[in-house]
């Protein structure tokens, strides 16, 4: 035998107070005492031997002074059967009994009418003489109402759907759960299970009096938008956010197999080991890899403009939508992403790379506004070298072209991030033993000045000066003519008043030394600063030796910036934790990709240990995100109520994903009980569309209460009976303090049409 | 990548500035009286120049790589990839001429947010030539005010009297010793052993002094 103590000693303003225990809502009782037996099915069966068991706790308790209610469970579990009894003074004594049908509930019990007539009925059992008159009823209900499965598309799609597909064919709570994330950007990827299974409303009805079981009969006609308070709580698909052991497909997991991937290349010299002693049972067969390689170079368009998150720029990757971020997103779902898998890719992509270099044909998703991106990695600045050098190798070279200055103007050196780290390494070296000025520059310098004596002939110093660097040129008309010097200068008052500079017109100037040197000529017949051909073949060099662990490094760096920009792009409303949530994981992933950023690992395990953590934060985020745009969608008219249920599951959400390890055990359920406000009730009700006919005939409706066609979850009832006959024998013992009525008799029901639970409380006079 | 690292042990940091502003600032005198505190008139830069000066600052040896920019609009987009991985930038203008003080908001506070691939990378206002008292149209309020609004230290400086000129290198690098994520990659330019370093405060900001 063994017996605890549950107490709840916080005083209870209401009946339906969330916290209650079940054995407080059902009796109305605040503290308690069970007493069960340790066996395995801890009831007591034999109700005599629960009677006299009960009796000699009772005793126990009136001899210690406690007037706790004492419960034992009875008859079979499954009945969740209870007697009970509590001593409240010397004068009464309380009984408890409950019991639960749990199918073939009698017609008459499934609706109110009934359930008045049967609370009616327990008077009589104790042989007073009651009347109803002398008696007030009182009655609260909680209705609970579970939305019907969410439709992704307008109702008129799904029953287009419905038409088209032969009725009970194809179950449609299946068809609506694939379709729920359609329009969300991860959907390209994969297809996520909406973490959001529905809202459950309840519906509360204070306390009020009750005359006869015929107000009964309207009650349950009542309209929900009758009930004093609407509370909703959202329920989850506990799949996703108590997954235990990785069983979410989403770019996190995919990332993680990358992260694998890394690990393994490290062990492999050239890609192309990967491919010979490879499992081929690994890698997706030749159609796939075609379809992948014709959506990444044929059906590409190029991205109107850089997805460049303000804070994602720090992430050395290639920004979203380029040809190599495009291929990163690939390969991470392609055979899986492991190391086999993306050397095929990759060996196929270059080769259509090469072929786009041969043939001259412009490389698809790469934009270059004539400039490299230094901030991504390397390969996607090789592969917008390349888009340039393709474009020079395309244009012939017009030799007879008229020169003026503007032609002089050439484009800018362009150098990768690789060009410039050689340059900075010789000026560096050569940068503590001589006064160094840039050899690249000046050579642009002498190439400027050539260019401008060729297109001016009769051009000196001065002029060029002017023009190049018109600060070191002081005008002394400047006072004088104001802003009228200029259509002066161009109607023929040449050469323009003024001089150089001092530090321009000094002894042994560089500037003029080099105007002396350099000869005459057309900016188009120097040698170019930049050969397209040379540089083009580098490049393809360069991409066609890449060492394994180099390329899946800048893969690691372009595949968590393109997912994170990918999800990033979800609308979510203005639910600003969400927002937070990833900026924070912008520079998470910024930081922690550092370190890749050079290519000597020295300590292998604890990078890839740390970049799976990275992966690890990166899944609650993007979990958190499905959520955020999942409720933003069902609750897209009720920002406050959408905030609120968000703010609830972030609070609730945020301690598991403070740690990156996944495997620590939460037992806090989530809770969100939201208080809906008047106005937004019309926004809750339309989560309840009118089932179709199709649905409506699979159910037998048989409880009332409906709401738009749908019964209640379950339908709560508490009855209560006061005594209120404050003269009568009894009355001058009643303990003082307390209200002139004596709560007799409650009943509590809670049920549907095919089970009952009935809890009865009765106060007696011994 | 493993270049110079025979020269391990000479400094415990090293960090890369930047000094940018309009043509005849006064940037390479400012760079020239720093490292060799000699003042006299210069050529214009072509293109940029470079100089490296050992410092002790904090009782830290710190390796200062300062690349000085022509402020010609020719060299403008020549000079842009020298932003990269700069830890620290100067911006120079001249007291004495006011365009030079207004273009520092129109263009080169543009190409740091632009070219600079270091979000917490210090940015540093510095007025020159406060020798010409006489002909100064920019007034130290309104250095400061533009410092405030950017987000960046403040001083003003002669490179020819060498007034406040150590001090606006030891000043920003000083604010760089202080952000954690700069102080990274800078340990990281002496070849050493970076990826035993744990990774940075993530929020670690550069912020204002000002």
């Amino acid at each position: 035998m063994e017996y605890y103590f549950q107490t709840n000693c916080a005083a209870k303003s209401s009946e339906w107070t969330d916290e209650l225990h079940e054995l407080q809502l059902m009796f109305g009782v605040k503290e308690f005492m069970v007493i069960a037996p340790a066996t395995a099915s801890g009831v007591v069966l034999d109700v005599p031997e629960a009677s006299k068991l009960l009796s000699s706790v009772a005793i126990a308790l009136s001899n210690c002074g406690s007037i706790w209610p004492a419960f034992v469970p009875v008859h079979d579990p499954t009945r969740e059967a209870f007697f009970g009894i509590q001593n409240m003074g010397t004068i009464f004594t309380r009984r408890f009994d409950a019991d639960r049908i749990r199918s073939q509930v009698p017609i008459k019990l499934m609706h109110l009418e009934g359930l008045h007539q049967l609370f009616l009925s327990k008077f009589g059992l104790y042989a007073t003489d009651f009347s109803t008159n002398f008696l007030k009823v009182k009655f609260l209900m909680r209705l609970t109402y579970i939305t019907p499965p969410f439709d992704g598309e307008d109702d008129a799609q799904v029953r287009e759907h419905e038409v088209s597909q032969s009725p009970g064919k194809k179950d449609i709570q299946t068809y609506i759960k694939t379709i729920w994330d359609d329009d969300y950007p991860w959907s390209n990827w994969y297809s996520a299970e909406d973490p959001l299974k529905g809202f459950e409303l309840t519906a509360i009805w204070s306390e009020h009096t009750v005359d006869d079981s015929l107000e009964m009969e309207e009650l349950e006609n009542a309209s929900v938008f009758e009930a004093e308070k609407w509370l909703l709580s959202p329920v989850l698909e506990l799949n996703m956010t108590d997954d235990p052991m990785g069983h979410f497909i989403g770019f996190s997991s995919q990332l993680r197999l990358l992260v694998k991937a890394l690990d393994a290349s490290f062990e492999v010299k050239f890609i192309e080991d990967l491919i010979t002693d490879g499992n081929p049972a690994s890698v997706p067969s030749p159609s796939v890899l075609d379809r992948v390689l014709k959506g990444l170079f044929h059906d590409g368009q190029i991205p109107d403009r850089q997805h460049d998150h303000g804070i994602g720029g720090t992430i050395k990757g290639a920004p979203l939508g380029s040809l190599f971020a495009q291929f990163c997103l690939n390969a991470l779902w392609f055979g899986n992403c492991n190391i086999h898998a993306i050397a095929v890719l990759w060996i196929e992509f270059v080769r259509e790379v090469r072929w786009c270099w041969e043939e001259s044909q412009p490389l698809p998703r790469t934009m270059t506004n004539g400039r490299i991106d230094l901030s991504s990695c390397l390969i996607h600045q090789k592969l917008q070298m390349l888009a340039i050098c393709i474009g020079k190798k395309g244009v012939k070279r017009d030799v007879n072209g008229n020169s003026s200055v503007s032609d002089v103007d050439k484009d800018p050196p362009i150098m990768t991030e690789d060009m410039h780290e050689e340059r900075l390494q010789a000026v560096e070296a050569f940068g503590d033993e001589f006064s160094f000025s840039a050899l690249l520059e000046r050579e642009i310098l002498s190439s400027d000045m050539s260019a401008f004596k060729a297109a001016n002939p009769d051009a000196v110093f001065e002029d060029f000066i002017r023009w190049h660097s018109p600060g070191d040129w002081e005008s002394v008309e400047n006072e004088e003519r104001s802003s009228a010097s200029e259509s002066v200068r161009m109607k023929g008052d040449w050469p323009p008043r003024g001089r150089l500079s001092a530090r321009m017109s000094d002894h042994g100037n560089s500037w003029r030394k080099i105007w002396d040197e350099s000869p005459s000529l057309p900016a188009s017949e120097q040698k170019p600063l930049l050969d397209p051909i040379r540089e083009g073949e580098k490049i393809l060099h360069y991409l066609e030796t890449l060492r394994p662990c180099m390329l899946v490094e800048q893969m690691i760096s372009s595949a968590f910036k393109a997912s994170l920009d990918t999800l990033s792009q979800t609308s979510y409303g203005d639910l600003k934790q969400m927002k937070l949530k990833i900026e924070q994981l912008y520079k998470t992933i910024s930081t922690s990709l550092k370190p890749l950023r050079g290519n000597i690992v020295a300590d292998r395990a604890e990078l890839i240990g740390d970049l799976v953590r990275l992966c690890a934060v990166f899944e609650h985020v993007e979990k958190l995100l499905i959520f955020a745009a999942s409720i933003r969608h069902k609750l897209a008219d009720a920002t406050r109520l959408c905030e609120a249920i968000f703010s609830d599951f972030y609070n609730y959400y945020l301690p598991k994903m403070g740690t990156g390890s996944s495997n620590i055990c939460y037992d806090k359920v989530f809770k969100s009980k939201q208080l809906i406000k008047a106005h937004e009730r019309e926004v809750i009700i339309s989560l309840f569309p009118h089932p179709t006919a199709n649905q409506s005939w699979r159910k037998v409706l048989s409880m009332g209460n409906l709401l738009n066609g749908h019964e209640p979850l379950t339908r709560e009832i508490i009855f209560l009976a006061h005594d209120g006959a404050t003269d009568d024998q009894y009355g001058r013992n009643v303990p003082r303090g307390s209200p002139g009525e004596v709560c007799t008799h409650r009943m509590y029901v809670c049920g549907t049409s095919n089970d009952l639970q009935v809890a009865l409380s009765v106060t007696s006079w011994d | 990548m493993n270049s110079s690292s025979s020269n391990q042990s000479e400094f415990d940091y090293l960090f890369k500035l930047l000094l940018i502003g309009d043509s005849g600032v006064g940037k390479s005198s400012l760079l020239l009286s720093f490292t060799s505190n000699t003042f006299e008139d210069l050529s214009p830069t072509i293109g940029v120049d470079f100089k490296v000066k050992i410092v002790t600052v904090g009782g830290k040896k710190l390796k200062l790589a300062i690349w000085d920019t022509a402020g010609q609009e020719r060299f403008r987009t020549l000079t842009s990839s020298y932003y990269r991985g700069a830890q620290g930038v100067i911006m120079v203008y001249d007291v004495t001429r006011r365009d030079t003080f207004t273009n520092l908001s129109d263009i080169w506070a543009k190409e740091i947010d632009l070219y600079s691939t270091n979000q917490d990378c210090i940015k540093m206002l510095v007025g020159n030539k406060v020798d010409k008292e006489s002909e100064r149209v920019v007034t130290k309020k309104e250095g400061i005010e533009f410092a405030r609004k950017y987000g960046c230290l403040f001083l003003e400086c002669s490179a020819k009297t060498r007034v406040n000129v150590e001090q606006c290198f030891e000043e920003l690098v000083l604010k760089i010793l202080d952000t954690p994520s700069l102080l990274a990659e800078g340990s990281a330019g002496t070849k050493k052993n970076i990826f035993n370093q744990k990774p940075p405060q993530a929020d670690a900001s550069a912020g204002s002094c000002c």
